[in-house]
C-alpha cells in the first residue's frame, strides 16, 4: 500500500498544471543515455502540449540492477524572450527494479532547468531515485556549452560542451565529462568521454 | 582514434548544408516569434503546421525569429489559429506579417 501511495504520489504531483506542450502535441520521442552509471532508453508520447508520458529501462551497473518505469516530463515554465529560451521541468517516474531474481518498487524525481541562446548553454537537472534494497542515490548533473559557429535551420548545429557530475554515494562522488553535441532535423547525437575513462553516449530521435 | 577525430572534425567544419534560405522561400505570411533559437527544438513547428491543410510549406528562419507559412492557392489561416498552433508548439507570437501582391500589411 505504501508503494501504492507514493507511485500515485510521484504521478500526480507531475500531472501538467496548463496544457502547453513539451515537444508538440502527438510527437514520439526515442532517447538512449549511456555513461559510466547507467545505460537507459526512454521512449515518450506527448499527448498535449505540456507534457509526455513514456516508458524508460534503466541498466544501473553499480548494483547491477535493472529498472522499468512509466516516466512522466512536465514543463512547468517556459521563459521566451527573442534570442534565447529558458524551461523548468519536473522529470518523474514510478515501476519495479530488479537484481539477482529480487524485484523491489521504485521511483524517482527531479527537476531540470536549462537557458540557451544560439551561441550558449547552461543547465542544471538533479535526479533522487529509490528502489529500496537494490539503491538509492541523489545525483546532480550541470552543463555549460558553447557552439563553434551559428548555424541555420537545417544546418549540422554543433556544441561543445562540459558536464559536471555530483554523486554523493557514488565511488567517484565528482566527475567531469568534456563532450560534443550534434543535432541536425530532427535527430540529436552526444558523445563523450569522461576524465575517469568513462564513454558517454547519448542519442534523441523525435518523430 | 585517428579516425574519429578525422570524422569529428569533418562534422565540426561542415558549413551549411541544406538551408535553402528564409529570403529564397516563396510565401504568404511571416510570422515573429519569440523563444526561436534552437533548430532541434523548431521542428516541432514543421510538424505542427504539416498536419494543416491549408499549408503548402513552412521555412523557419533562426537569425530575424521569423516562421515564413506558405498556403496551398486559394486557402488561408486566420491569425488566430496560427498563433494558437504556435503557442502550442512552446513560442510565442509577436506579429504576424501578410503578404499580398500589391503590399505587405502587418496585422
Amino acid at each position: 500500500m505504501r508503494f501504492v501511495f507514493i507511485l500515485l504520489g510521484v504521478l500526480l504531483s507531475a500531472l501538467p498544471t496548463q496544457a502547453r506542450p513539451v515537444s508538440y502535441p502527438g510527437g514520439w520521442t526515442f532517447i538512449t543515455t549511456n555513461d559510466k552509471d547507467a545505460n537507459a532508453t526512454l521512449i515518450h508520447y506527448s499527448p498535449s502540449a505540456k507534457y509526455s508520458i513514456g516508458w524508460r529501462h534503466e541498466y544501473l551497473r553499480g548494483p547491477k540492477a535493472h529498472a522499468d518505469m512509466i516516466q512522466m516530463n512536465n514543463l512547468v515554465k517556459r521563459w521566451n524572450a527573442p534570442n534565447s529560451q529558458a524551461n523548468f521541468y519536473i522529470k518523474s517516474g514510478a515501476g519495479i527494479a530488479y537484481e539477482d531474481g529480487k524485484t523491489d518498487p521504485a521511483a524517482f524525481t527531479g527537476f531540470a532547468i536549462d537557458w540557451e541562446n544560439r551561441r550558449y548553454f547552461t543547465s542544471y537537472e538533479n535526479k533522487f531515485f529509490w528502489a529500496d534494497d537494490v539503491t538509492k542515490y541523489a545525483k546532480h548533473k550541470a552543463r555549460i556549452g558553447v557552439t563553434p559557429y551559428i548555424g541555420d535551420y537545417g544546418d549540422i548545429h554543433t556544441w561543445l560542451m562540459l558536464q559536471a557530475d555530483y554523486d554523493a554515494g557514488a565511488k567517484d562522488t565528482f566527475s567531469l565529462t568534456p563532450m560534443v553535441r550534434f543535432f541536425k532535423g530532427s535527430s540529436l547525437l552526444e558523445a563523450g568521454y569522461n576524465l575517469d575513462n568513462a564513454v558517454m553516449f547519448n542519442f534523441i530521435q523525435r518523430f | 582514434m585517428k579516425y574519429l577525430l578525422t570524422a569529428l572534425s569533418a562534422i565540426i567544419l561542415i558549413p551549411s548544408v541544406t538551408n535553402a534560405g528564409h529570403a529564397d522561400f516563396n510565401h504568404d505570411i511571416d510570422v515573429n516569434v519569440n523563444g526561436l533559437v534552437c533548430d532541434f527544438c523548431a521542428r516541432a513547428l514543421e510538424k505542427v503546421f504539416g498536419t494543416r491543410e491549408e499549408v503548402n510549406a513552412i521555412s523557419v528562419d533562426l537569425n530575424n525569429h521569423l516562421v515564413a507559412i506558405d498556403l496551398k492557392e486559394g486557402a488561408n489561416i486566420d491569425d488566430e489559429e496560427i498563433t494558437k498552433l504556435i503557442t502550442d508548439s512552446g513560442y510565442n507570437v509577436v506579429d504576424i506579417t501578410r503578404h499580398n501582391e500589391n503590399t505587405d500589411q502587418k496585422l
